[in-house]
């Protein structure tokens, strides 16, 4: 809540502050500018305040960084199902989240959101090794139609919220399974069909504490840490096993 | 209750894990096997990345494998004669087993070929465990094969005892007094080797292919089985764990550990279960968790999947 409250103030003081120019007024400040990943970390709700000058829809694109995935096809071989072909993906954030205080359709046309990338499946994933453009189309479709299933490519109408035309807070829930690295977060504002306000923030997700400790140490001293780790478990298997497990006699009154 | 895995970089239900390797140290402590043949795909369809999944379920194994080895050694039930020919032979074989696997990634067959040998040896063993363990316990209950008290199945076709006469005419003939039996070297040696390569191959211990070989093919008592079988399992699994963690920087500590501290209690129980149980009973339990991984792989296979892409991102 403080976090928020101080949001406010510097979007009102910025606001104040800032000069007139061609394009609308805007400037969205989020609550954290650091996504820190620990040991009872499921998730965060990131939340953004922004001003603007006047009535208008406000669209929100959050883009993580790229992530190379591999998709594979099961193929039927007699009464089997068996794996067939795989592709890589390459190009794709690995998360993508469009937030409005409206559905983005009846905010835009097709044409606009295209222009301005504000389609689900309208980023640029590339398929390699290089296949035929028709057999390439099925893979993207099958991407586009995964991520959104598992929720990392995401649409949501309902998590900004627009308070007297001049301010509006959004609520930005992030899954667990958060990729590292800078996220972008683009918000635009739209009067009568076209985008008039444009802010881009950025925040940081990083592991921190024990879980960067370990990520650090399983890939910078991998045998040393295998070894390690191993000999430590097979000790704590033996030191658990030396524990011992007998049902205690309950007192008698 | 969530905790962030930060190899598998995710987040998973604490009491979920921890029932998993409680359910995994049950049966190792009751039949000797590691359990991963039951850990992989249950923590695959929790969602862990499947390397991170196996890597990380031989490390658990090993741990699990250390407390129940360091049990049946109280109890006596280790051969470490045998034991050690064994893990010899599936060092070997489990090098050969990597070199293989390498061709047929190459090929493009590795998830195809595994699959199916899931499928054929956990189905043949399982089934042939089923049938031989109920007969036992049907003999045992009537009390009419009074010779077959020991709890191992007496070949009689003329087939086995060609393999038989085969068997003792292979040298280096050598005593094991702890499993009761006396044969070549070569034989438990070519055993392990097996078990090497078919641990490199799919990604388990090795037990439940172990335990009925060594029963049924070498003819050592259920409970000397179970106790060297985890002996064996220990050190591949520890080698295993340390190649993953070397290799594929796959093995994720906080999952590891919750597995063990799951499995220590499973451990105790399925081990002191298995010391009052006879052996015909222990087989059938291990039969019958086999047959049903065996028919889960067949369903599988078989059914038509709801969404035939799948898709796996890199780890970061």
């Amino acid at each position: 809540m403080a976090r928020l409250l101080r949001c406010l103030v510097l979007a009102c003081a910025w606001m104040l502050c800032a000069p007139s120019q061609a394009a609308e007024p805007l400037v969205v400040v989020p609550d954290t500018n650091q996504v820190d990943i620990r040991m009872d970390f499921a998730g965060k709700e990131v939340q953004a305040v922004g001003s603007m000058d006047g009535p208008a829809d406000v669209i929100i694109k959050v883009v993580a960084p790229q992530q190379e995935a591999t998709l594979s096809r099961e193929i039927k071989l007699g009464p089997f199902w068996i794996g067939g072909d795989k592709v890589k993906m390459a190009g794709a954030p690995s998360l993508l989240f469009l937030y409005a205080n409206r559905p983005i359709d009846a905010i835009l046309s097709p044409q606009e959101r295209e222009k301005h990338g504000l389609l689900l499946e309208g980023v640029p994933v590339h398929v390699e090794p290089a296949i035929p453009t028709q057999a390439a189309g099925e893979w993207r479709k099958a991407f586009f139609r995964i991520k959104e299933k598992e929720g990392f490519y995401r649409e949501d109408d309902r998590a900004v919220q627009v308070f007297g035309n001049r301010l509006f807070i959004a609520h930005m829930s992030l899954p667990g399974d958060l990729q590292t690295g800078t996220y972008t977060m683009e918000t635009l504002i739209v009067r009568s069909g076209k985008v008039v306000g444009r802010d881009v923030a950025h925040f940081r997700v990083r592991l921190a504490g024990v879980e960067r400790w370990i990520w650090n140490a399983s890939h910078d001293y991998p045998w040393a840490f295998g070894s390690a780790f191993t000999l430590a478990v097979m000790l704590l298997g033996l030191g658990l096993n030396a524990i011992p497990f007998r049902r205690r006699e309950e007192p008698r009154a | 209750m969530e905790l962030f895995l930060p190899i598998a970089h995710m987040d998973v239900n604490i009491v979920l894990i921890l029932l998993y390797g409680g359910l995994v140290g049950f049966l190792s402590g009751l039949v000797g096997v590691g359990g991963g043949f039951l850990i992989t795909p249950l923590l695959i369809f929790t969602g862990i990345p499947p390397i991170v999944a196996v890597s990380s379920g031989a490390a658990q194994m090993a741990g699990t494998a250390s407390g129940a080895s360091h049990l049946h050694w109280r109890y006596g039930n280790i051969d470490f004669r045998m034991g050690t020919v064994l893990l010899a032979g599936s060092w070997v074989g489990g090098a050969l087993g990597v070199y293989l696997a390498k061709i047929l990634v190459r090929l493009g067959q590795f998830s195809n070929v595994v699959v199916f040998l899931y499928v054929v040896l956990l189905g043949f063993i399982g089934v042939s465990m089923l049938i031989e363990s109920l007969r036992a316990i049907v003999r045992a209950r009537s009390a009419v094969d009074a010779a077959g008290a020991a709890g191992v199945p007496n070949g009689t076709g003329a087939p086995k005892s060609t393999l038989r006469a085969w068997v003792a005419r292979l040298p280096w003939q050598t005593s094991f007094p702890a499993s009761g039996v006396h044969m070549s070297v070569v034989v438990p040696l070519v055993l392990g080797a097996f078990v090497g390569a078919m641990t490199s191959l799919m990604g388990v211990g090795g037990g439940f292919i172990m335990v009925p070989m060594m029963i049924y093919l070498l003819k050592i008592p259920t409970k000397i089985v179970v106790g060297t079988s985890l002996f064996q399992l220990l050190f591949t699994t520890a080698a295993v764990s340390v190649m993953q963690a070397g290799v594929n920087h796959a093995v994720d500590p906080v999952l590891v550990v919750l597995l063990i501290l799951g499995s220590v209690v499973g451990t105790k129980l399925g081990a002191q279960l298995g010391t009052r149980l006879p052996g015909e009973k222990l087989r059938l339990i291990l039969a019958l968790v086999v047959v049903a991984v065996a028919v889960k792989m067949v369903v599988t296979l078989v059914v038509p999947p709801g969404e035939i892409y799948d898709m796996t991102v890199e780890l970061r």
